[in-house]
């Protein structure tokens, strides 16, 4: 629909707009063509009035030759033939309406002197009108994008919202408070231990979350600490490799392999008998940055899907931070549980500074 | 505490320190003996089968058969108090149930309170309402992806998709897979409730087949039919049983 036409205020100062110009038409042919006054108002204000519903089309003709994708031959043709053809029509219009005026003798002039001062006058209106019509399909296309952004945005927060809702697992806190309370008894100097760990954990983490991007080595830095913990709940059971390769400088979004790493402990590891192996490796290429999680998982609890994995979370936050320039996917396979991450290389280069704050 | 002589516990925890908690906890109560400390599922059943404890102290997250599965599994044959960090759907059905239940980290306080209670209920020889218990507090999930059978001491784990079909006997059902057959103390009703209704059909009273192992279905006399399998055994199919399998196939 047309914006103009959408409301009925639109549309009533728009024509306010138009006896501007047809004041401005009336004083061309008093001043060129040679009218009287009066003859002039009489045949420019009703004819301008007209020529406002006209110029209206101009709003499909800007639509339907974006600048961005028409060349600009393209743009010419369309606009100049657009222009030619609407202000050839109010000419003949004009033609009419001065014969009647002719007819009732409130005109005497001939209509020959005023056509090409009509017609060059429309021409420039409906090009004017064009110009205006591309500035409001741009000023459109500024406001969608921006609400777009603003989507993305809130879209993202809910995700690290969720995350960090997600990260403080009660299981596991509820679970680490009992083996503390196990080893006052029997290992005091463990019992201090496990609660310094769980203490830089938990500080780690809370000012991890507040930050946009961490680079790769602190994301890692914080799963040793939480597999530590982990260690002391589930013994030899739970091994633990970390190769951060040269990714180390590659920034990503904080928390984002804490939920992974959590998965691969507590549905992974925990769950098979003789326990096993929780691996997280990276690597980096000048534009991507590859993070592969993998655990032992139970043969006799297939999980096909990684929905209540939290694995749709992180799949979520990515598709917010980075479009489809970002992945993860998740397969079983002999028994090992795999997810991988993919996502654009970024280095923690000028704005090292803004990252650790 | 002359009654306590006899008081024979088992501790299921699939954490060593989770079990260190409780072990130091029964120090202070001398009749209490724990007769078997067990990490995962499996050793639990075998222990209770062997064993027959008066109370067992059992976590609800352990690997390969969680604290439900173990119950399932051990029936009303042993009283049992919970531990666990943490399970709204549990903990809600606990209270539902009034089945004691230590939330960790518990203290020593708790911890008797919890033993005390156990043993009332023992004397008064309450049985556990282990069904109810079970339907309320495991999470709504989708239909079981495996069956869970005790043979003594043994557990048995059959992934749903090796059955063929299951035959109602006397009070018991009989799990036929693998051209094995595996008795189990449960209802006809229980067992179509728990299988995934678009893969396994109550075609009989007496039977509920996985329809992946019909090969043809064919008239037998006025409103009776029998199925036959792909290995040629023939089973009953009633008329309601006829109807239910139309509507799938």
């Amino acid at each position: 629909m047309h914006p103009l036409l959408a409301r009925g205020e639109r549309l009533a100062l728009y024509l306010a707009l138009w006896i501007i110009v047809g004041a401005l038409l009336a004083s061309l042919l008093a001043g060129e063509g040679g009218l009287s006054t009066r003859a002039a108002a009489v045949i420019a204000f009703p004819l301008s009035l007209a020529y406002a519903f006209v110029c209206l089309s101009a709003w499909y003709v800007a639509r339907s030759t974006p600048i961005a994708t028409s060349g600009l031959p393209r743009l010419l043709s369309t606009a100049l033939g657009a222009a030619a053809l609407s202000s050839g029509a109010w000419v003949i219009l004009a033609r009419g309406w001065h014969n009647v005026l002719v007819r009732w003798g409130d005109v005497r002039a001939p209509f020959g002197e005023v056509a090409p001062i009509i017609f060059g006058f429309g021409v420039l209106l409906y090009l004017l009108s064009i110009a205006v019509g591309y500035i409001a399909s741009a000023f459109e296309h500024a406001r969608a994008a921006e609400r777009r952004e603003l989507q993305a945005q809130v879209m993202s927060k809910e995700a690290e919202l969720r995350s960090l809702r997600a990260q403080i697992d009660p299981h596991f806190l509820f679970n680490s408070l009992h083996s503390i309370s196990a080893l006052t008894a029997a290992d005091p100097a463990g019992a201090r231990r496990m609660t310094v760990l769980l203490g830089d954990f938990l500080r780690e983490s809370l000012s991890l979350g507040a930050a946009e991007r961490i680079p790769l080595s602190r994301e890692l830095a914080l799963l040793h600490r939480y597999l530590a913990i982990e260690r002391v709940r589930l013994g030899e059971r739970l091994q633990v490799a970390i190769d951060g390769g040269d990714a180390g400088a590659c920034l990503v979004p904080p928390l984002l392999l804490q939920p992974v790493v959590e998965n691969a402990v507590t549905h992974g590891v925990a769950h098979v008998l003789e326990g096993g192996n929780v691996t997280v490796t990276a690597t980096c290429s000048p534009v991507q940055l590859t993070i592969v999680v993998k655990n032992p998982a139970d043969a006799d609890r297939p999980r096909k899907t990684g929905t209540g994995l939290g694995l749709a979370n992180v799949r979520s936050r990515l598709a917010a931070l980075y479009g489809r320039s970002a992945s993860v996917n998740w397969a079983e396979q002999d028994g090992t549980w795999r997810v991988e991450i993919v996502l654009p290389a970024t280095r923690d280069v000028q704005d090292g500074d803004k990252t650790n704050g | 505490m002359a009654d306590e002589a006899s008081f024979r516990v088992v501790v299921v925890d699939d954490e060593p320190l989770a079990r260190t908690v409780i072990r130091e906890y029964l120090k202070a109560h001398p009749g209490v003996e724990i007769v078997a400390e067990c990490g995962n599922g499996f050793e639990a059943v075998k222990a209770v089968t062997e064993l027959s404890p008066d109370l067992m102290f059992l976590d609800i997250q352990m690997p390969k058969l969680d604290g439900f599965e173990v119950l399932e599994l051990l029936g009303r044959s042993v009283p049992v108090v919970f531990t666990t960090a943490f399970d709204q759907y549990a903990l809600r059905a606990f209270d539902v149930h009034a089945v004691d239940y230590l939330l960790k980290p518990f203290d020593a306080t708790r911890f008797s309170e919890a033993l005390m209670r156990a043993r009332a209920r023992i004397q008064a020889a309450e049985a556990l309402p282990v069904d109810a218990l079970m339907a309320d507090a495991r999470p709504r999930q989708a239909p079981a992806e495996r069956v869970l059978i005790r043979d003594g001491s043994q557990v048995h784990v059959i992934p749903v998709d090796r059955i063929d079909y299951v035959e109602a006997q006397d009070d018991y059902v009989c799990f036929k897979a693998d051209g094995k057959d595996y008795l189990k103390d449960q209802t006809m009703a229980a067992v179509e409730a728990t299988l995934d209704p678009t893969r396994f059909v109550r075609v009989h009273r007496s039977y509920v087949l996985n329809i992946e192992r019909i090969a043809r279905v064919e008239l037998y006399a006025k409103d009776s039919r029998i199925a036959i399998l792909r290995d040629g055994r023939r089973l009953p199919v009633s008329r309601a049983g006829y109807a239910r399998l139309s509507k799938l196939l």
